[in-house]
């Protein structure tokens, strides 16, 4: 309560106008739905600029307290949020015992795999696409929308891979119920909830590592990439004896629904050390408790995900002095992921002309800032889920620990720049499957001066090129159809150059 | 193998033929790749990364080695199974159809290769292999990206250095021009009508010419040109040479597009593949399994391969690697944990084939790195190196591995002096 007290204290004492002098009150607004949000939907930068950037960072803090009821209707539609892993794990099996029936069933050659799949298989690819879909879905729809993007950060922090046996139906009991109800919570709480969720246990072969055979993997990247960082300071005899005080953190065999267990005759009874700390013996599973709780309040933790956290939110080189407040704010309110945020974006790194329209989008950033940009209105289809895989970002499908790279050199190349030229020109036109959008929330002009006038007020948040300008002018000269003429507009407005940052 | 048969038929004027499965196809073409290799400016390195710690140990098994078959009760190969290369050394069965190349010398292994960093990370491992500056981690480009920016006298054409998937991976990132292409045939806007594609494909080039800054543009710049040229080149029409049967999949396709634009001579000199599914932690498999499948799809994905470029493959070299070996014993769970060195393959025209290079530290835990994993003995760097100056005629090697003194009697001798 004391800390509570003290630490909302600060807070105040730290409520500076969040905003640089050199932006205006819609390029404050702007910048901040760009970052905290996937982008404006149309009036919304009018709509956060009248009611103060600062107010409505607040309210994103506090997701608990925005109506989502938009959202909340298009989830009733999906069908893979009716089933928990119990279910998804007895689908799964069904589906495999159909395959391998089909497989003996079919003639006895190599290209078997191309024969159709049966209706168990073909539902799990369904709800497998509609995991995906449902991801891009909320970061459209959802006004919680800072609270969707710490969502998708956690989810690449944290990440697992969606392929991997068993994690095609622990994947999405991870994210409902391991991911998301601690994005915005204490950082030590998601790190023991995701080192007992069974998707994590079984995706780093943690399930499988005992006394007698121990597994590396699982304690490696806890140290790696969730907490200390590459350059943490621990030895290759720390990963030992983390993997150690993890034996015996396993799971229920997957056809009994695969939950978490401790098995304590796997567990390792010896005593350990980690980074100079002694570990009792014979305390079982509080011997992880324990070691998790010491990791999450590292210092070296604290710098690993400040700084990834800075390079999400502000610049793909994390400013020092970003890191720096961020770090501050973990050891006042002991990892509260709210008072760090908040510290991020009080910070003058945030607001920095530098800084603004400075990260190059990733493909879920872009396609999900498009659609946000027509007032799309997204349906359960896997469609916009699949182009932003093309874009080289297939949600939940990165193989390696590490999650998608915050980097624009690794998004940036010319066939992915020449794929979301086509995304864009595909999107603007209707011609996407998946979503209906809504050019006349855009503007209702025709005129080519007045449409790109609010083209660029609503989608490029003023800042089109003069360059920019002039080429969409043409291309309107080229086109006499009213409607065909705004499509052009906004497909080039946000396949050009200027959309593709943030 | 079945009997080849070969069937001409003679339709409308046209002479159509096909190749069956013949094995001579393959000797004679591998004959001619090895004696009349092009001029270095000719020639093409392709790399492919097995990502994830290829097992060096069951892919190129040590046979007659008894530690191998103690530390490995369950995951190792059976001699009977091994198809044998030298008495010592030998491929795993899925690899058999790659004997053929080994018997026409245009196949060698190098051994006991990898990093001097000793992480086991992957991704600190892959950066390293891919930065080429093993334990420096702020080197910003890759070392092929390096190559192609001091070797400037080969034609820059947007197709110089090109990745076959859907992110530039880190060995070429940086200055030079290079391309991701994850389809071919899909490259570059996608619209019903010829006309509107024309207009906005010119309109979206100006957009970027004008407005676009840092790396959006020079992006967009290599994006615009290699529409063009490929354009002209209109891959839809292509089918591969001589019956080459690529697997389905990410690697059959990209090398099978890499065949392509080989064809197409679009000046395509340096090309990337990544190879996933390595790391094999649990249930690995000795001749079947999990690794045996990858390896199977990696031995005829390079037949396919081979056999399409038939008598090109004299100017090309495929390159296998990745970031490290695999554990000489085998774990709790019939699977084999991060290791140390590892081995990689060379195919084609210009290798010094027929053998196993590299010096071999030995399985003895006295001989390994850390008690526990094979020693590398050949910087991969020396192999990488070699490549560069001998295959394709690098001459300023310290400026694409900085900090290294490359030194030709350290390179394992891949390539044919």
């Amino acid at each position: 309560m004391k800390t509570l007290l003290v630490s909302s204290l600060v807070a105040l004492a730290q409520a500076l106008p969040a905003q640089h002098p050199a932006l205006t009150a819609r390029d404050s607004a702007f910048h901040a739905l760009n970052r905290l949000a996937y982008g404006p939907r149309p009036d919304e930068v009018d709509r956060v600029a009248a009611l103060g950037v600062t107010t409505w960072i607040e309210r994103q803090l506090s997701p608990e307290r925005i109506a989502d009821d938009r959202l909340a209707r298009v989830e009733r539609d999906f069908e893979i949020l009716g089933y928990d892993r119990r279910d998804l794990a007895a689908m799964y099996a069904a589906a495999r015992r159909e395959r391998r029936r089909e497989k003996r069933g079919g003639e006895a050659d190599t290209v078997a795999a191309s024969h159709p799949a049966g209706p168990l298989v073909q539902r799990g690819r369904r709800l497998t696409g509609e995991f995906a879909d449902l991801a891009v879905v909320r970061a459209v729809l959802s006004e919680r929308q800072l609270y969707e993007v710490m969502v998708d950060f956690w989810t690449n922090h944290f990440n697992v891979y969606v392929a991997k046996g068993a994690d095609r139906f622990l994947a999405p009991d991870y994210i409902e119920h391991t991911i998301r109800p601690h994005a915005m919570g204490r950082f030590a709480d998601l790190l023991i909830a995701t080192a007992q969720s069974p998707a994590m246990v079984f995706y780093l072969d943690n399930w499988r590592s005992t006394a007698q055979g121990r597994n590396e993997n699982y304690a490696r990247e806890l140290l790696e990439l969730h907490t200390l960082g590459v350059d943490g300071g621990y030895t290759q005899q720390d990963v030992i004896e983390v993997a150690r005080i993890l034996t015996g953190w396993s799971i229920q065999p997957p056809r009994r629904g695969a939950a978490f267990e401790f098995h304590a005759g796997a567990h390792d009874r010896g005593e350990k050390q980690v980074l100079g700390v002694g570990f009792p013996g014979g305390h079982g599973m509080d011997e992880g408790i324990g070691l998790l709780k010491l990791l999450a309040s590292h210092p070296a933790t604290m710098h690993h995900v400040s700084q990834e956290l800075c390079r999400r939110f502000v610049s793909d080189d994390a400013p020092d002095g970003c890191v720096d407040d961020a770090v501050a704010a973990w050891k006042r309110s002991d990892g509260d992921v709210r008072e760090v945020l908040r510290a991020i974006f009080r910070g003058p790194d945030f607001w920095a002309a530098r800084n603004v329209r400075a990260k190059v989008k990733t493909p879920l950033e872009f396609v999900v800032s498009a659609a946000r940009a027509v007032a799309g209105q997204p349906d359960t289809s896997p469609r916009l889920a699949q182009v932003v895989a093309r874009l080289g970002e297939p949600l939940y499908r990165h193989v390696a620990p590490d999650g998608y790279p915050e980097r624009e050199d690794a998004w940036v190349n010319s066939g992915a720049l020449l794929d979301r030229m086509n995304a864009a020109v595909a999107l603007a036109a209707g011609r996407l499957p998946g979503i209906t959008i809504s050019l006349d929330s855009v503007t209702a002009a025709s005129e080519p001066e007045a449409l790109i006038d609010a083209v660029d007020a609503t989608i490029l948040g003023g800042a089109m090129s003069a360059n920019t300008r002039a080429v969409i002018e043409r291309q309107m000269s080229d086109v006499s159809d009213p409607w065909q003429a705004r499509a052009r507009a906004v497909g080039l407005a946000i396949g050009g150059p200027e959309f593709q940052r943030q | 193998m079945t009997i080849s048969r070969r069937v001409f038929v003679k339709s409308g004027g046209l002479a159509l033929f096909s190749f069956g499965l013949d094995p001579l196809f393959l000797a004679r073409a591998a004959f001619a790749v090895r004696q009349s290799a092009g001029p270095p400016d000719r020639r093409i390195l392709v790399c492919l990364f097995q990502r994830g710690a290829v097992d060096g140990l069951n892919m190129i098994v040590p046979h007659g080695d008894p530690i191998y078959y103690r530390e490995r009760p369950r995951i190792a190969v059976p001699r009977q199974d091994v198809i044998d290369l030298d008495g010592y050394f030998g491929l795993h069965p899925r690899l058999a159809a790659l004997r053929a190349m080994w018997d026409e010398k245009i196949l060698a292994v190098v051994h006991a290769v990898g990093s001097p960093d000793a992480t086991r990370s992957h991704f600190d491992a892959q950066d390293y292999m891919e930065s080429g500056t093993p334990g420096v981690k702020a080197t910003p480009d890759g070392w092929l990206n390096r190559y192609c920016q001091h070797h400037r006298e080969h034609a820059d054409t947007p197709f110089r250095a090109v990745a076959f998937g859907p992110e530039l991976p880190r060995i070429l990132a940086g200055s030079a021009p290079s391309l991701a292409i994850d389809d071919l045939q899909a490259f570059g806007l996608r619209v019903p009508q010829p006309g509107v594609r024309d207009r906005l494909t010119q309109a979206f080039e100006e957009l970027y010419a004008g407005s676009a800054t840092g790396l959006l543009s020079t992006s967009s710049r290599e994006a615009f040109e290699a529409v063009r040229a490929l354009r002209r080149a209109d891959p839809t029409r292509y089918r591969p040479a001589a019956g080459a049967d690529y697997p389905r999949g990410r690697l059959g396709k990209a090398l099978l597009e890499i065949a392509q634009l080989i064809k197409a001579d679009l000046g395509l000199q340096v090309a990337f593949a990544d190879v996933t599914g390595w790391d094999t932690h649990v249930n690995q498999g000795a001749s079947e399994g999990q690794l045996a499948t990858r390896l199977g799809e990696l031995a005829q994905a390079l037949t396919a391969f081979t056999r399409d470029l038939g008598e090109r493959m004299r100017d090309v070299v495929v390159l296998t690697m990745s970031e490290f070996g695999r554990t000489v014993r085998e774990n709790g769970n019939s699977g084999t944990d991060h290791g140390h060195a590892t081995a990689m393959l060379a195919l084609g025209g210009t290798v010094n084939g027929g053998r196993v290079l590299g010096k071999w530290p030995g399985l003895d835990p006295a001989q390994r790195f850390e008690g526990r994993d094979v020693a590398v003995t050949t910087d991969f760097r020396d192999l990488f190196a070699e490549l560069l100056a001998r295959h394709l005629g690098a001459q300023d090697l310290s400026a694409v591995f900085p900090q290294f003194a490359a030194d030709p009697t350290r390179f394992p001798g891949a390539i044919r002096a």
